[in-house]
Parts: C-alpha cells; structure tokens; sequence
C-alpha cells in the first residue's frame, strides 16, 4: 500500500470503524484519546469519574459510528460531539441538587441526532476564519473559555465581568459562529449576512 | 412573549444547554419551551461547539495517562462483543393504531405531531457497527436497480403513496428491503421543483429505531420526469418501516421537518 493510499485510510478511522474493525478502533483510540481527555477535562475534575467518561466516550463512538456522515461534520468534530455529551451529562448530573429543578436524565435529553441533512464540515482554518469575524470582547470569552479551559467564575475573575454578561456573550457567540460555519459551509464568506 | 422572542430564548438557552451552563431558572424555562413542537435541539450549535473543542484542544500536547490508554485498548473486545441494546420508547402498537387512520393530511399531521411533541429525541443505541456508512457505488439506473430489487428480495415491502389535498393529483409506490437495506420509490405526477428554492425529502418512520422519522434522502422532479424512480438514500439501518412521507423541504433538506408541506404518504401496515 502507498504512503498516499494508507494516509487516506488514516483519514477515515471512523468509516472503518463503522464496519466493525477493531484495528480502526485502536487507531481510533491513538487519535482521539487526547482530544477526548482533554474535552472530558474541561467538565468534570474527579479522576476515576473522568476515566469512566473517556471509556464511554469510546464506548458511544463504537456504537454510534455508523452514524457518522463524513459529508455532516469533520472525524474530530464528531469525536468531540460524542465527548462533550459524556462530560457535560456528567456534569450537569453532578451539579444536581434536590432543592433544584432537576434536568431530565441524561439518557433523555434531548440531543440532536446525529444523522442529518444538514453540515457543518469546518476545517480548522475555517474555524479561524470564522473566529476572527467575531467581536473582539466575544473572541477574548472564547479564548478564555475554549483555549484556556476557564469556568465561567474564572473568566469573571479575570475579566471583571458580570456573570451574566459572559454567559450571554458566550452563549450568542456560539449562536454567531454557528451561522458563521453555515455560510462557509454553504461556500459564502463568514461576514455575509 | 411573541413567536420571534420564543425563538430566541430558545436559541440562547439552547446554547446555555450545549455550553452546560444553564441556572435552575433557565433549566424551568428550558424545559417549558423545549415542550413546544418548534423548538428544537439543534446539531450544528453543537457541532460549532465540538468544532471548537476540536480546533483549541486537538493542538494541545495532551498524553493519555498509560493505565487508561491500556484499559481502552484492552476493552476493544468488550466493545465488539458488547450485546446491544434499544430503547424504544414509542412502541410500535401505538404507531400502527396511529398508522391505521386515513390517508388525509390530518393524520400526517398527527403523525408528526406525536413525533415532535415527544421530549426525548435521545440518540438510540444502534445495534452495532456495520457496513451502512460505506455505500457500494451504483451500478445501474435506478429503474434497473429498482426491478432488481424486485426481483432478488425475498423480503419486499411494497406499498402505494397518496397525495395530501395540493398533490391529490400524485400517485406512486415504494419498494424496501429490510435485509437489503435498498428501496426505491416510483413517483408520477409529482410537481416539478426548482431545486434552489425547494426540494423535496423523503421521511421513513420505523417505530423500532427511533421515535422521529428518519431522513431518506431529498430528491428532485424535472418538468419532463413522467414517472420518477428514487433511489432511497437512508443513511441508517430501517427495520420496521411503518411509513414512508414526502415533504418539500429548503434546498438540502433539513434535520428535523416542521411539515409544513406534507406531499404525500405511503403506509406499509
């Protein structure tokens, strides 16, 4: 096999574990282990918990990958979709107080399915790209928040800001960038309208 | 609070949700507006979150620690051998009673209703890695592929589809293998569409695998198609197909259709 045909076989770990290789798998593993331990990381600070969340992330990847669409979303970024359910059903679980309004199980919340007519296959330049375009006091949040790993007190701290004004920012920057990759995606630029 | 408003909370709490940082007050307001058919879970602002992820948290020099990185290779097996499981949540009997009304854009309309009022939208537990994703590229014409079909399926489903009130002048058939995972639809008289403005999209709703329909695939009607064969594009595996539905959707389809323009419907029981 040549450098050229195995590097693309690379490229789709997920096709092949779709069709049941367990070689995929370990391959899969190599890959995006990092990127799911570093997602699971961000939510969740118990050890042992966060190893039980990086094995059902795989566990959910073995299962779901047939669902995966290379036409829908890049390999990492359904990686890391699988992963920040993990870890944020965790959280959000862990937080739960009785006084509270609970959320409904994390086996019943509502996530989108993955199968989908609709894409998001960002490459990372696009993902950039798009960053850019955002308000600079929006792109400071999310580098703080993404990059750095800060919670939302941390970023208080830091900035000096109100919660509320960086829950909003973050919250309407996501909104923003979504439409943002949607244009790219659809191939206009991320500043048109 | 006006429709548009609606919409925006939800949008914005929809964030909170993917970003996990919903309050307990916006936990209630959450769970007040997701109970409304309109308001939907959204992939792509997950998607931008995990693309985010991905991009800031890929570049990092991040190690798995050696035990869990051995206890992951070393569960590979148990992943491969792990029985499935599957929740149904809607079962089937309430689907065919739901099935079993007529042929009017009412009961289309009851259909999809049932499906989005219903809260969990959870992704079902497939039952394992297979070959789905990986499509074998076609050989023939569609009509060739559609009489083949016909002719080696020991397991055939063929049904008829009837137009709602607009598309009354429609008529057409489809056939699906469950073991073959391969149907088609032969459509007449559909109107032609103009592909940038809509396009239409074929619905499959299989009880057994999860309680919103699964997307067939959007297809186009030229002004001189006289009968149209469709392949059927199901990205996932169909097992229990109860109906078939075609609704004209935006160019590209959609996730999740608000039937808005419910075409026609062909029910197999």
């Amino acid at each position: 096999m040549t450098d050229r045909s195995q590097e693309a076989l690379d490229s789709m770990v997920l096709l092949r574990v779709a069709q049941g290789d367990e070689r995929a798998m370990e391959q899969c593993i190599t890959k995006f282990g990092p990127l799911v331990w570093s997602i699971a990381k961000r939510h969740v600070q118990d050890h042992s918990a966060l190893e039980d969340i990086v094995q059902e992330a795989f566990t959910d990847l073995w299962k779901s990958a047939k669902r995966y669409n290379p036409a829908i979303a890049t390999e990492s970024t359904f990686v890391g979709l699988l992963a920040r359910r993990r870890a944020i059903d965790f959280a959000r679980k862990e937080s739960r107080r009785p006084q509270l309004e609970p959320l409904p199980d994390a086996d019943s919340l509502p996530h989108a399915s993955i199968e989908s007519s609709a894409t998001l296959r960002c490459e990372s330049e696009d993902v950039r790209a798009a960053l850019k375009e955002l308000p600079e006091e929006t792109q400071q949040i999310f580098s703080l928040h993404f990059d750095e790993g800060m919670t939302h007190p941390e970023i208080v701290e830091k900035t000096g800001l109100p919660l509320g004004t960086v829950k909003t920012r973050l919250r309407r920057g996501l909104i923003d960038l979504r439409n943002k990759f949607r244009r790219l995606d659809s191939g206009q630029s991320p500043s048109n309208p | 609070m006006k429709n548009q408003d609606t919409s925006d909370r939800f949008e914005e709490l929809e964030a909170g949700r993917i970003l996990g940082d919903l309050d307990p007050n916006e936990i209630k307001d959450w769970k007040m507006l997701s109970a409304n058919p309109s308001n939907q879970a959204d992939l792509l602002l997950e998607l931008a979150a995990a693309a985010l992820d991905a991009e800031f948290l890929t570049s990092e020099d991040t190690v798995l620690p050696e035990e869990l990185l051995k206890k992951l290779h070393g569960g590979i097996s148990e992943f491969v051998s792990a029985e499935p499981k599957e929740t149904v949540i809607v079962r089937p009997a309430s689907w065919q009673g739901l099935l079993a009304s007529s042929k009017t854009a009412w009961s289309i309309a009851a259909l999809f209703a049932v499906l989005f009022i219903a809260k969990s939208f959870v992704e079902k537990t497939p039952i394992g890695p297979d070959d789905r994703i990986v499509t074998a590229p076609e050989k023939s014409s569609p009509s060739e592929a559609r009489d083949t079909l016909i002719s080696k399926a020991g397991d055939l489903i063929k049904s008829e589809f009837g137009g709602t009130e607009k598309y009354n002048q429609m008529s057409g058939t489809v056939v699906w293998s469950d073991a073959l995972q391969e149907g088609y639809m032969s459509l007449t008289n559909l109107p032609a569409n103009d592909p940038d403005t809509r396009q239409y999209q074929l619905w499959i709703v299989d009880p057994d695998r999860d309680e919103k329909p699964v997307d067939g695939g959007v297809f186009d009607i030229s002004a001189s198609d006289g009968t149209a064969i469709i392949p059927i594009r199901n990205p996932l595996v169909v097992t229990n197909p109860q109906a078939f539905v075609i609704t004209l959707e935006q160019p590209g389809g959609v996730v999740v259709s608000k039937q808005e323009v419910v075409v026609a419907l062909a029910k197999t029981s």
